[in-house]
């Protein structure tokens, strides 16, 4: 069996969802009582591949909202609470959704392995960062292209690079795409530094004077509030993929030639009879799914029930090509720009 | 996605550090706190004897949780005694009093299920939750002395479980009916206990949801859904 944990994207959303669930008393309740609550294991999936496999699922909510972001101990809190039900419920591997996985890397929670009674055996849980890194680089590959981008000659900015996934489809770009340039942003200089020497190459440049000169912008940082991009400042045509969480850049820069396409997404080949996506606010919630909860489902599908992504800066070119033949096997397709935009941009 | 703009995880490992244990008050909330926990364990083992009567067949096995409370309260005894802490009783029994007239109202009236959901499950999941968020904040002897007593209580939370599990259908009514009754009052305790918690370094939201995970595994193992679940738990977060 594999799980998701995953948790609705606002304080109102949750509730709203807690009522349509027949949650009614606690959709009522403030943020004090929803910093109570527990985790809840809200649905069983069923999935049958392509390929042949049907594997059983679970989608437990954490009961975390962003709200609670503030407030570490909740937060804490929420996230290994919600992991110890995926355990209890002896689900073998289990994907840390939205700001789960987050909360577990900044917040150290590997030194809180034991809860109450429980000890947390890491090996059932992944962040799923190897298949979202693999399908970040995939939606370049893919998309640039079809917006007449030649990603040979191409400059591609990659804001977050020295992060977990931002690493991952650097490498990926620099050694299998074999991109025009690479440009590296983040906020700290020595892992960037690190990690031009890692690669052999790229330019480290700050915000501001990356975005003018790229062709392609893979954004894997969430992004503060107040960041303000002038899209005339922009090339066009610019091809920006959204692989932050939570995923607003669209509201930011989408338009005049400027493309935002939601990073780190995949589509499975037929619908799954949940209703859990709506609360991620997908366009086809039947299908489409975060792809690190897609991690979790191809490590069942191929048996494989170990922690696959998990720490930082793990994430090697053969796992992502491991967990990319099992993404194509078993269904799934990457996220991409609509069909008729190529159209008319070709 | 290692992308939050939050501080690290340095900032937030300070909030587990230990309270002063010599302190006048922290002596002062564990007066009160230790007592209810005293106070507790010798209802515990009352209401298991008075079960005894009510579910015959179990009569022995009912004594021996009941002596193992018994144990309890004198393991705990001696925690506050090696703190220099004399447990305030009297707030205890006052403390316990709505619950403990709930129970033996229903023990008067024969009523096994509401019985055992007040003792085997509320008040069970109520000494779990609190045993295991005091068990990092407290003093080295009674650290010892409290994990021997949690791994007690699971057996006992165990015990009305398999028996409500058993008889299930026959029961579902009458357990919504004293959930409704009893939640609100363990609601009510742990808001009268929150604040010299507080002092000990248990705060009162990981209370709540601890006893909460604690209850509604109980209620899971016993046969309810996920939402008849949520429903019965709710009395206890809406307040």
């Amino acid at each position: 069996m594999f799980g998701l944990i995953g948790h609705s994207t606002s304080f109102e959303a949750a509730r709203r969802k807690a009522l349509e669930l027949g949650f009614d008393h606690i959709a009522d309740g403030d943020l004090d009582v929803w910093c109570s609550a527990p985790p809840q294991l809200v649905e069983h999936v069923e999935i049958t591949s392509p390929a042949g496999p049907t594997i059983k699922g679970a989608y437990i909510d954490s009961c975390f909202v962003p709200e609670m972001l503030g407030r570490f101990k909740t937060a804490r809190r929420k996230v290994l609470n919600a992991m110890e039900l995926a355990q209890k419920k002896g689900i073998n591997i289990t994907a840390l959704g939205g700001f789960t996985s987050i909360i577990f890397e900044n917040f150290n929670l590997l030194q809180h392995q034991t809860i109450r009674s429980t000890t947390l055996e890491w090996e059932r849980f992944t962040t799923g960062n190897t298949h979202t890194a693999w399908v970040i680089a995939r939606q370049v590959e893919n998309n640039a292209p079809a917006l007449g981008i030649d990603l040979k000659t191409a400059k591609v900015a990659v804001v977050g690079a020295t992060g977990d996934i931002g690493s991952a489809v650097c490498r990926w770009l620099s050694e299998r795409t074999g991109v025009g340039e690479l440009l590296l942003v983040a906020r700290r200089q020595q892992p960037l530094q690190d990690l031009q020497t890692e690669l052999g190459g790229g330019r480290i440049l700050s915000l501001e004077e990356a975005m003018p000169e790229a062709d392609v912008v893979v954004w894997v940082a969430s992004m503060p509030k107040t960041l303000e991009i002038d899209p005339s400042t922009l090339r066009k045509p610019c091809l920006m993929i959204d692989g932050g969480y939570p995923k607003n850049l669209d509201t930011k820069v989408a338009g005049n030639g400027i493309h935002v396409l939601k990073g780190g997404i995949v589509e499975f080949c037929r619908d799954i009879g949940w209703t859990m996506m709506q609360l991620a606010e997908m366009e086809k919630p039947q299908r489409q799914m975060f792809a690190c909860f897609a991690e979790a489902m191809l490590l069942e599908f191929e048996r494989c029930h170990t922690n696959f992504s998990w720490g930082r800066n793990n994430i090697t070119l053969e796992k992502m090509d491991f967990i990319g033949a099992a993404s194509v096997r078993h269904g799934f397709s990457t996220l991409n720009i609509s069909p008729s935009l190529q159209i008319s941009v070709a | 996605m290692t992308t939050l703009n939050a501080p690290e995880a340095t900032a937030v490992e300070g909030m587990d550090a230990l309270p002063d244990f010599t302190t006048d008050a922290y002596k002062d909330a564990y007066s009160r706190i230790n007592a209810i926990v005293i106070e507790g364990e010798i209802e515990a083992h009352d209401n298991y004897m008075s079960l005894g009567t009510l579910i015959p067949e179990h009569k022995d096995e009912l004594a021996k949780l009941a002596r193992m409370e018994m144990k309890h309260a004198k393991g705990f005894t001696s925690c506050g005694r090696n703190l220099g802490v004399q447990a305030d009783m009297p707030f205890a029994k006052n403390f316990f009093g709505p619950l403990h007239g709930n129970f033996q109202t229903a023990l008067k009236e024969g009523k096994v299920v509401t019985c055992l959901l007040i003792q085997a499950l509320l008040i069970e999941a109520f000494a779990i939750s609190a045993y295991h968020i005091y068990i990092p904040v407290s003093d080295p002897f009674a650290r010892r002395i409290t994990e021997g007593v949690v791994k007690d209580e699971y057996t006992h939370l165990n015990y009305g479980q398999e028996w409500l599990k058993a008889n299930f259908e026959a029961s579902k009514e009458e357990l919504f009916q004293a959930n409704k009754a009893n939640l609100p009052l363990i609601r009510s305790m742990l808001e009268e206990v929150a604040s010299d918690a507080a002092v000990l370094h248990m705060e009162k939201e990981d209370l709540i949801e601890d006893f909460l995970i604690a209850y509604q595994e109980a209620l899971d193992e016993i046969g309810f859904t996920s939402r008849e679940k949520a429903r019965m738990a709710a009395a206890a977060l809406a307040g």
